[in-house]
C-alpha cells in the first residue's frame, strides 16, 4: 500500500506528507549536506512559478509546506485548509514532479545554508549534540550532519543537486500519507489524480556499515567562551531497529533517565539541583544508534555531575532495575502510548514509518503488548549486553580552562581533546 | 443527558458547605461542534469545561491569575520559582509523589510562568482523570514548603537562569529589551528573576507568595478532552470543595506607564558569530481593538515565506539570515518584539534602514489585497493547529480566560482578525512602530 489515509472530520485541516525513502545517508562522502540542499531547493517551487508567486500562492490557500531530511528519508510535508486540499495537492505535484531546481535559487540557497552553519553556533545544546554524534560515531555515516559542512558545501554543484534528485526523488520509491478532515474514497482519488505513480516503486534497503565504538572514554571539550553553564552528553551505541534487545532497553532505559521520576533526573536535579534537564535517550536504527544522557550543569560543578551520571550509569548497567520500577516505566509507556496517536497526523506518521523505514509493523500495532510482555530479567540483561560503561564518548559544551582539568580526572578517561566551537 | 442546570440541581442535593455547591454560569458553542460550560464552586473556584471526544484523552489545566507582575523588586522571579516548588510534597503526599503518581498513570505533568498568569497542565489518558483532580486540589491547598525543598528548587532555578539567559544570547537581548523599554511597569524585569533575587529568597517568602495567591477564588481549572462532565464535576466538588476561598488578592493601581517619546539604543556585545538586532516597539494590550490589525500586519512583514521582509531580507539582499516578528499577549501594553539574524559581514544600518522602509510603506500603503487574504488564511491555519489536541484546546481557553476574562472569547478573536481590514493595518502600524516608540537591542560580535 503506498497511500495511507488518517480520516478525522474534528478540525477542517488537512496534513498531507510525500515521503522518500531517500536522505543523508545517501549524501557521497565529501558532500554532506547534498540531501538537504536537493530537498530545500525542490521547496523554492516548481518550473513556470517564480519562488515568490509559489510563495504567495501557498500563503493565499492557507497551506504551509516543508521539506524535512533525516538519515533515511526526504519528507514533504504540508498542511492545507480543507477548503483548498485539492489545490494544494496540485502545486506539491508540479514541486516534486516538475522543479524549477533553478541556477540563481541553488546560489542563494548555497549561501544560506553556510550562513546558517555559523549562526547554529549560538546554540550550545544543538552544538554539543552534533559534537557528540561525531565523537560517538567517528568516520560513520551516522555521524554525518544532514546540514554538512562549509568545505562540504562548496563542493556541491547544481549537476550533484539534479543527479541527486533525478536518482532518489524522481525514480525513488515513495508514498503519500494524507490526514485529517478527508475521507478514505476521496483521499485515494485525489492522490492517484496528482500522484499517479504512487504504487510503482519498491523501496529499495541502502546497505550501511556496521557502527563501532572506540574502545574507552574520551573526553572531548568543545570550548566555547564565556560558558556559565555547560552542556553534557555521555553516551555510547544503543541498540538497532530489528534488535531483540529494543524493547527490553526501551523499558530499562525509561527506569533511567526517561521520565521526571526517573533516576538520573532525581538524582541530578531533584536531589542536588544541578541541572534544570537530565534525561537519556535510546535511538535506533538499522545498525545501533547512539544511547546517551544529556544534562546542563554549571561550570564549577560540571565535572561532578559527570562523575555522579557515571556512577549511576554503572549502577543501573551493573545491577539492573528492580521489579517495581520495571512495572512503573511499563505503565508509564502503556499509558502514554496513547499521545502518539492522538491526532490523525500522529498516526499517519507512524503508519509512513512503518512502510518507509522498515520499522516492523508490530512494533506501532502491538506496541503495549511488546512493552509488557518485557521481564525483569530481559530488561537488566538488555542493559548489560548493550550500554558499554568501559566504551563512552564525553562531550561537553564548556569554557575549557575552566572545566579540563577535572574532566581529565574523570575514571577511566583515555584521552581528552580541547576543539573551538567554531573549528567549521 | 441532563442539562448543566439539572445536573448542578443534583449535585447540589444535600450539599451544605456553602463552599462545595456548584453554580451553572453559562454554556456556549466552541466552535461549530462542542460547547464550553461555565461553572463556578461556592469557595470561587472557576471551572470550564469542553468535552470533546476525538481522542481518549483529557487535558487538565489550572491557571492563576498570578505573574511576575505580582512581584516587587527585590523579589523577582518568585512566581517562578513558586512553579517549580508546586511539585514538591503536600501535606498527603511524599516528595516526588506527585511526579510519580501522574507518570505512571500515563500523564505528562508540567507548567508554565509568564507575567500575568502561571498554569499548571496534565495531558493525560482519559482514566486518569480522578487521580488530576486528587493531586492538583491538593497542592492547591496542602503544600509543604520547607527549607531543603525551597533551597534545592533554587538551584534548578538558578540554573535555569543560566541556561536560557546568561549564556543565550536571545534570552540575555529580551531580558535587556524590557529592562530598559519598561521605566516603571513590572513588565520589566524578567519572569526568571534576578539571580540576586532567586539567590535571596527565603522559605517565609514562598510561604506567603503561597497564601496570598494560590486559592479557588483566584484560580480557573479548565478540562478538555474524552470525560463525563457529572462525574467530573462531581469528583471535584468533592476535593475542591472542601479547600476554603482563599484571601482576597488586592487589586493594585494600574501601572501607568509613561509614554516612549525617543528611541532607546542599547550595544549588547556578546560571544556570537554573527550580528542580530532586536526592536520593541510599544504594542497595546492584548485586548486592544488596535492588537488584531498589528497581528495581522505582523503576519505580512514575518509571516512565512512569502512575507515581506522574509522575502527582503533572506532572498533578495540577503542581509538576515532569517527574521521574525511577535507581539506580546498581555494584559497591559507590552512590545512588538522584531528580531533580525544577520548574517556575517553584513551591517546593522542597512538592515535598520530597510526595516523603516518597508514598516513604513506598510504604514502609508496598507497591505495589498492578497497579503491581506494570505495574513488571514496564515491566521486561520495557526489557531486550527492549535486546536488540534485536547491539550491545545485547554491552553487556549484557560489564556483567554485569565487574560480576556472569557475562555470562549478564542473564536471571537478569529473571526476579529477576519474582519481587519486594510485601513486597519495602515493605521495601526502608523500609530504603533514609529522609531521613536522603540528600544533597540543590537547585538555586537565580541571577539574571543
Amino acid at each position: 500500500m503506498s497511500v495511507l489515509v488518517e480520516s478525522s472530520d474534528v478540525l477542517p485541516l488537512v496534513d498531507v506528507e510525500i515521503a522518500f525513502a531517500s536522505g543523508s545517508l545517501q549524501d557521497p562522502a565529501g558532500r554532506e549536506g547534498l540531501a538537504l540542499l536537493t530537498g530545500h531547493l525542490m521547496r523554492r517551487g516548481p518550473r513556470g512559478l517564480s519562488q515568490q508567486r509559489f510563495e504567495d500562492r501557498l500563503a493565499s490557500l492557507g497551506a504551509r509546506v516543508s521539506v524535512q531530511v533525516s538519515m533515511r528519508s526526504t519528507r514533504i510535508r504540508a498542511t492545507v485548509l480543507r477548503r483548498n486540499l485539492e489545490p494544494l495537492l496540485g502545486l506539491l505535484a508540479d514541486l516534486v514532479w516538475r522543479p524549477a531546481l533553478r541556477a540563481r535559487d541553488f546560489a542563494k540557497l548555497k549561501r544560506q545554508a553556510r550562513a546558517a552553519l555559523i549562526a547554529r553556533l549560538d546554540d550550545d545544546e544543538s552544538l554539543a549534540a552534533r559534537c557528540f554524534r561525531e565523537a560517538l560515531f567517528g568516520e560513520h555515516p551516522y555521524a554525518r550532519a544532514q546540514s554538512g559542512a562549509a568545505d562540504s558545501l562548496a563542493r556541491i554543484g547544481l549537476p550533484e543537486v539534479e543527479s541527486f534528485y533525478a536518482r532518489h526523488i524522481a525514480r525513488g520509491a515513495f508514498l503519500v500519507g494524507v490526514a485529517g478532515d478527508v475521507t478514505d474514497t476521496e483521499a485515494h482519488r485525489l492522490v492517484s489524480t496528482y500522484f499517479p505513480t504512487a504504487k510503482r516503486h519498491k523501496r529499495k534497503d541502502s546497505i550501511v556499515p556496521t557502527t563501532k565504538t572506540r574502545s574507552g572514554r574520551h573526553v572531548v571539550i568543545v570550548d566555547k567562551p564565556e560558558r556559565a553553564q555547560t552542556q553534557l552528553f555521555i553516551g555510547t551505541l544503543g541498540a538497532r531497529t530489528r534488535d531483540r534487545n529494543l524493547f527490553p532497553l526501551l523499558v530499562s532505559n525509561t527506569v533511567f533517565g526517561g521520565t521526571f521520576s526517573g533516576l538520573l533526573m532525581q538524582e541530578v536535579r531533584a536531589a542536588r539541583g544541578w541541572s534544570y534537564s537530565a534525561y537519556s535517550r535510546l535511538l535506533h536504527a538499522k545498525q545501533r544508534e547512539a544511547w546517551y544522557m544529556a544534562t546542563a550543569p554549571a561550570s564549577e560543578y560540571s565535572a561532578d555531575c559527570a562523575a555522579l551520571q557515571l556512577s549511576l550509569l554503572e549502577r543501573w548497567a551493573e545491577r539492573g532495575i528492580k521489579k517495581p520500577q520495571l512495572s512503573f516505566a511499563q505503565r508509564y509507556l502503556i499509558n502514554s502510548h496513547c499521545f502518539d496517536r492522538d491526532t490523525p497526523s500522529k498516526r499517519m506518521e507512524s503508519r509512513l514509518d512503518v512502510e518507509l523505514l522498515g520499522i516492523p509493523r508490530s512494533y506501532v500495532e502491538k506496541y503495549d503488548e511488546l512493552v509488557g510482555r518485557v521481564r525483569l530479567r530481559d530488561a537488566n540483561d538488555a542493559t548489560h549486553a548493550r550500554i558499554s560503561t568501559r566504551d563512552l564518548s564525553i562531550v561537553v559544551v564548556a569554557t575549557a580552562t575552566e572545566v579540563a582539568g577535572a574532566f581529565e580526572r574523570l575514571p577511566g578517561v583515555k584521552s581528552l581533546e580541547v576543539v573551538p566551537f567554531d573549528r567549521g | 443527558m441532563a442539562t448543566p442546570e439539572v445536573l448542578v440541581e443534583r449535585l447540589n442535593r444535600g450539599v451544605r458547605k456553602r463552599n462545595a455547591r456548584w453554580t451553572f454560569v453559562r454554556d456556549v458553542g466552541f466552535g461549530d461542534a462542542l460547547r464550553l460550560r461555565r461553572y463556578r464552586l461556592g469557595n470561587g473556584l472557576t471551572v470550564l469545561t469542553l468535552v470533546d471526544r476525538a481522542a481518549p484523552t483529557v487535558s487538565y489545566h489550572s491557571w492563576f491569575r498570578v505573574g511576575s507582575r505580582h512581584e516587587r523588586p527585590g523579589k523577582t522571579g518568585l512566581a517562578h520559582l513558586f512553579e517549580h516548588l508546586m511539585f514538591n510534597a503536600t501535606r498527603n503526599h511524599a516528595p516526588g509523589d506527585f511526579d510519580r503518581l501522574m507518570e505512571g498513570a500515563g500523564a505528562e505533568a508540567n507548567a508554565a510562568t509568564w507575567t500575568d498568569w502561571t498554569y499548571y497542565y496534565e495531558n493525560a489518558p482519559r482514566d486518569a482523570l480522578p487521580l488530576l483532580i486528587e493531586l492538583e486540589s491538593d497542592r492547591m491547598a496542602n503544600l509543604v514548603l520547607r527549607a531543603p525543598q525551597v533551597s534545592s528548587e533554587k538551584e534548578v532555578v538558578a540554573n535555569e537562569r543560566k541556561l536560557r539567559v546568561d549564556d543565550d544570547v536571545e534570552g540575555k537581548a529580551l531580558e535587556l529589551l524590557y529592562e530598559k523599554a519598561f521605566v516603571r511597569h513590572p513588565y520589566r524585569w524578567p519572569t526568571i528573576g534576578s539571580m540576586d533575587d532567586i539567590r535571596g529568597f527565603t522559605v517565609q517568602d514562598c510561604r506567603e507568595f503561597y497564601r496570598t495567591h494560590y486559592a479557588p477564588s483566584n484560580a480557573t481549572v479548565v478540562i478538555a478532552g474524552d470525560f463525563v462532565e457529572s462525574k467530573t464535576l462531581s469528583l471535584m466538588q468533592e476535593h475542591y470543595g472542601r479547600l476554603p476561598r482563599g484571601r482576597r488578592v488586592e487589586q493594585r493601581r494600574p501601572f501607568e506607564e509613561p509614554p516612549q517619546r525617543a528611541e532607546r539604543v542599547v550595544r549588547l556585545p556578546a560571544p556570537t558569530p554573527t550580528e542580530k538586532l532586536l526592536l520593541g516597539y510599544r504594542a497595546p494590550s492584548f485586548l486592544d481593538a488596535d492588537t488584531p490589525p498589528l497581528v495581522v500586519a505582523n503576519e505580512v512583514l514575518f509571516g512565512g515565506q512569502s512575507s515581506r521582509l522574509h522575502r527582503l531580507f533572506c532572498l533578495d539582499s540577503e542581509l538576515a539570515l532569517s527574521v521574525r516578528g511577535s507581539i506580546s499577549p498581555f494584559v497591559d501594553p507590552g512590545l512588538y518584539e522584531m528580531w533580525i539574524f544577520l548574517r556575517k559581514g553584513k551591517k546593522r544600518d542597512d538592515a535598520l534602514a530597510l526595516l523603516d522602509r518597508e514598516i513604513g510603506r506598510l504604514g502609508s500603503e496598507g497591505p495589498t489585497p492578497i497579503e491581506l487574504e494570505k495574513a488571514i488564511h496564515q491566521l486561520e491555519l495557526s489557531f486550527l493547529h492549535g486546536m488540534e489536541t485536547a491539550g491545545g484546546k485547554a491552553e487556549q481557553i484557560g489564556f483567554y480566560e485569565t487574560v480576556a476574562n472569557d475562555g470562549a472569547a478564542v473564536f471571537e478573536r478569529l473571526h476579529a482578525y477576519g474582519r481587519v481590514s486594510a485601513r486597519d493595518v495602515k493605521r495601526a502600524v502608523s500609530k504603533h512602530l514609529r522609531p521613536s516608540r522603540r528600544t533597540r537591542i543590537e547585538i555586537l560580535r565580541r571577539a574571543s
